[in-house]
């Protein structure tokens, strides 16, 4: 049962948990070296990585299309969106199948990624060292053994507008 | 909130009611004007209001019931020959038609709030009386001296009138049209024919599958039970489709019905005299095709009202009738609705096109002068083109033809613009019966496959690679004594080097729009009938690509749109060029 989607849901919107207000249930994982998490509530499915028709002409970031289940979604490389060195893909690549109102897009992932709750005290600002994706992270999350870094799902996914690569 | 039945069935049926009758009255009101003794129309008006004044009663629904009762007073004086239609009547009974539909809406919405009718009903008790209007809604100049002199009477007229201006092309009740649809009995009748087949080859297949699997089957030859029942369901499975796609269109009638009312309305605030024709109502639509179809549309007649058709005085000085015409016209052609509007107005201004376009670095100087007709009307498909130097709230603010031109394609529909200075314009929309199902050819460039539409395909044939040349940092290739444009995906798509020509390549002669194009590929693998899924708006980057289709292994495979091809060669050739 989710929330409707609001357009506007951008940064902070901890009091729409599915959950106690004391936590949060997020999804994380790695791209690159550092981990990231978003909102369960964005994430529809997790599948395994497939072979991609790549789309010509588009941003860099889009590696190209799916078929999950009849419906043709677009699947985006966080690694380029986040600017970051392109790598070939290794073991534990996986898509996260986000949904964007009524659109569907997946992320390439790269490790399994873990669902795990997340209290509220331990979420913050992010902080201003993180320059680069400033504009996606949405706040920080300071675990025991690690920190995750909170991606805003609507800015990531943010329609492609720039010019072709 | 106003009380209402506690019955949300008989409210929803009222709704969908009261909209398609609100809908005809529209039309009928807007016919009356023309021709106000046609005693069919009035009465048809008149059973209109009459019908959605009862149930209205019935549900308790007050503020409907007065208006109602109201306009229903003045088509009764109208049908006894007590009054005459005059101007002013239609608009007092347009007016309270709108108030109706903005009610309905908020119904659908809701529930009906409080509304402030003094302004109308008095103005249609006014009318019924038969007093002289001090204030003629009519476009020549005579009227506005007699409004002078009568100040409070004119005031709240003018009130109504301009609230009814203001409404312009925005009718309340279409956006509320309740998402249900009239479908002929026959069709459905077909329908279930065929699904009756359909569980009758699921039987026999599931025995197959019986036998089979428990070895009680004979061996499998050539000549199989098994696919024979496969290739019955398989061709069931088609029929079932098309039936189904069938019972979802609908006459065009749909689409034009709200015409007839935005054209007087826009004509009479405009200052223009204009009369719709409007032919081929009966041409079927895919119901999905009618929402994409119908903004287009409007804006396209706006355009024409707005820019095409010129002031009445300025025709008659051009030597052509007072009155403009503007023809709304539907007809099928193969797999495809054209739709045609057409005016007789000024035409498009070749010279400040060209002049924009070159001002907008579109073009260069030396290219626009070499430009045909076609590729100058073409110009005004593109972004941010507008050569209205003062923009309207109507139309003009340049978004309008591109966006509609890139929806359009995005269908696999096609928009084509035809205009002489002077004597008018043509616009002609070409928008696919169905959005679902297009056969395609499959070729392979490289290691992928491509889809084109079977209908772009004219003609394939053996590539030899002595045909093509360069003209212009262009390839071209000759057959047929013409040159056409070479396009290469393996470059285009794949952004792959060229490799050595082989036996197997071949050409594809492909049409886009008027033009024609050579595309090379590495071999082509069929025919095929497929469902075609339009990009999603997230990889709307690629011009080239028209939707994509998933193959037998599931892959997707992307479906190309050709004159989107030929836009994006042209853009890299021009680019190749700088």
């Amino acid at each position: 049962m989710k929330p409707g989607f609001d357009g506007l849901n951008r940064g902070s919107n901890n009091r729409h948990s599915p959950d106690d207000d004391a936590s949060k249930q997020l999804v994380s994982f790695r791209v690159g070296d550092e981990e990231f998490a978003l909102e369960i509530l964005r994430v529809q499915e997790i599948i395994r990585h497939q072979r991609l028709t790549r789309v010509p002409n588009c941003p860099s970031f889009v590696e190209g299309v799916i078929n999950l289940r009849g419906r043709v979604i677009p699947v985006i490389a966080l690694r380029k969106r986040f600017g970051m060195e392109h790598k070939t893909r290794e073991g534990d690549t996986r898509i996260v199948v986000l949904e964007l109102g009524d659109m569907v897009v997946g992320i390439i992932v790269e490790s399994v990624p873990e669902v795990l709750r997340v209290p509220i005290k331990a979420i913050a600002e992010p902080p201003r060292i993180i320059e680069s994706q400033r504009d996606y992270v949405s706040g920080v999350a300071k675990l025991p053994d690690r920190l995750l870094i909170l991606l805003d799902v609507d800015r990531v996914l943010a329609p492609a507008k720039s010019a072709p690569a | 909130m106003q009380p209402i039945s506690e019955d949300p069935e008989l409210l929803r049926a009222f709704l969908v009611e009261s909209h398609e009758l609100l809908q005809g009255l529209d039309h009928d009101l807007v016919k009356l004007e023309s021709s106000p003794t046609d005693h069919e129309l009035l009465n048809q008006a008149f059973r209109a209001l009459h019908t959605i004044k009862g149930t209205a009663s019935f549900l308790k629904l007050e503020p409907i019931v007065r208006v109602g009762h109201s306009a229903e007073d003045v088509l009764s004086g109208i049908r006894q020959g007590r009054l005459q239609f005059t101007s002013r009547i239609m608009d007092a009974l347009l007016a309270a038609r709108d108030q109706l539909g903005s009610m309905l809406a908020d119904l659908h919405a809701g529930g009906l709030k409080k509304y402030a009718l003094d302004d109308l009903l008095n103005e249609l008790e006014r009318v019924q009386s038969g007093e002289a209007s001090p204030y003629q809604i009519e476009n020549e100049d005579h009227g506005s001296a007699h409004a002078k002199d009568v100040p409070s009477i004119s005031s709240s007229e003018a009130a109504i009138v301009s609230n009814l201006k203001q409404k312009d092309a925005a009718v309340p009740s279409d956006a509320t049209a309740v998402q249900s649809m009239r479908v002929d009995v026959r069709k459905l009748d077909e329908l279930i024919n065929l699904i009756g087949e359909l569980v009758l080859e699921r039987n026999r297949l599931l025995q197959l599958a019986k036998e089979i699997s428990s070895g009680r089957a004979p061996v499998q030859s050539s000549d199989s039970p098994l696919l024979h029942c496969a290739l019955r369901l398989s061709f069931i499975t088609e029929e079932l489709q098309a039936a189904g796609l069938r019972t979802r269109m609908v006459p065009m009638e749909t689409v034009f019905a709200k015409f007839p009312r935005m054209v007087r309305d826009l004509a009479h605030s405009l200052g223009k005299e204009v009369e719709l024709v409007v032919r081929g109502q009966e041409t079927e639509i895919d119901k999905t095709m009618v929402e994409l179809v119908n903004d287009p549309l409007v804006h396209l007649v706006r355009n024409s009202l707005d820019h095409g058709l010129e002031l009445p005085d300025v025709r008659e000085q051009a030597s052509k009738p007072r009155r403009g015409t503007i023809s709304l016209q539907a007809e099928h052609e193969g797999d495809h609705v054209l739709i045609r509007i057409t005016d007789d107005g000024a035409g498009i201004n070749h010279d400040r096109v060209l002049r924009k376009a070159v001002e907008k670095g579109v073009v260069s100087q030396e290219h626009a002068e070499r430009l045909s007709r076609k590729e100058i009307n073409e110009l005004i498909f593109l972004p941010g083109f507008s050569t209205v130097e003062n923009p309207t709230d109507i139309s003009g603010r340049g978004v309008g033809m591109d966006v509609v031109h890139s929806n359009l394609r995005k269908i696999n529909g096609s928009i084509e613009l035809d205009s002489t200075p002077g004597a008018g314009t043509i616009v002609t929309l070409r928008v696919p019966l169905t959005l679902a199902i297009l056969p395609v050819l499959l070729v392979r460039v490289a290691a992928e496959v491509y889809a084109l539409p079977l209908r772009s395909v004219e003609q394939t044939c053996r590539f030899d690679p002595g045909d093509a040349h360069l003209v212009e940092d262009q390839e071209v290739i000759w057959m047929g004594g013409q040159a056409f444009p070479l396009l290469r995906l393996q470059t285009l798509f794949l952004h792959q080097p060229r490799k050595t020509p082989t036996a197997e390549q071949k050409i594809v002669m492909l049409e886009a729009g008027e033009r024609r194009l050579a595309l090379l590929v590495d071999g082509l693998l069929g025919q095929e009938s497929t469902v075609v899924a339009p990009l999603a708006p997230y990889l709307d980057c690629c011009p080239g690509i028209a939707g994509t289709t998933v193959d037998g292994d599931g892959r997707v495979r992307l479906v190309i749109d050709p004159s989107g091809l030929l836009a994006v060669a042209t853009a890299v050739g021009q680019a190749v060029a700088q």
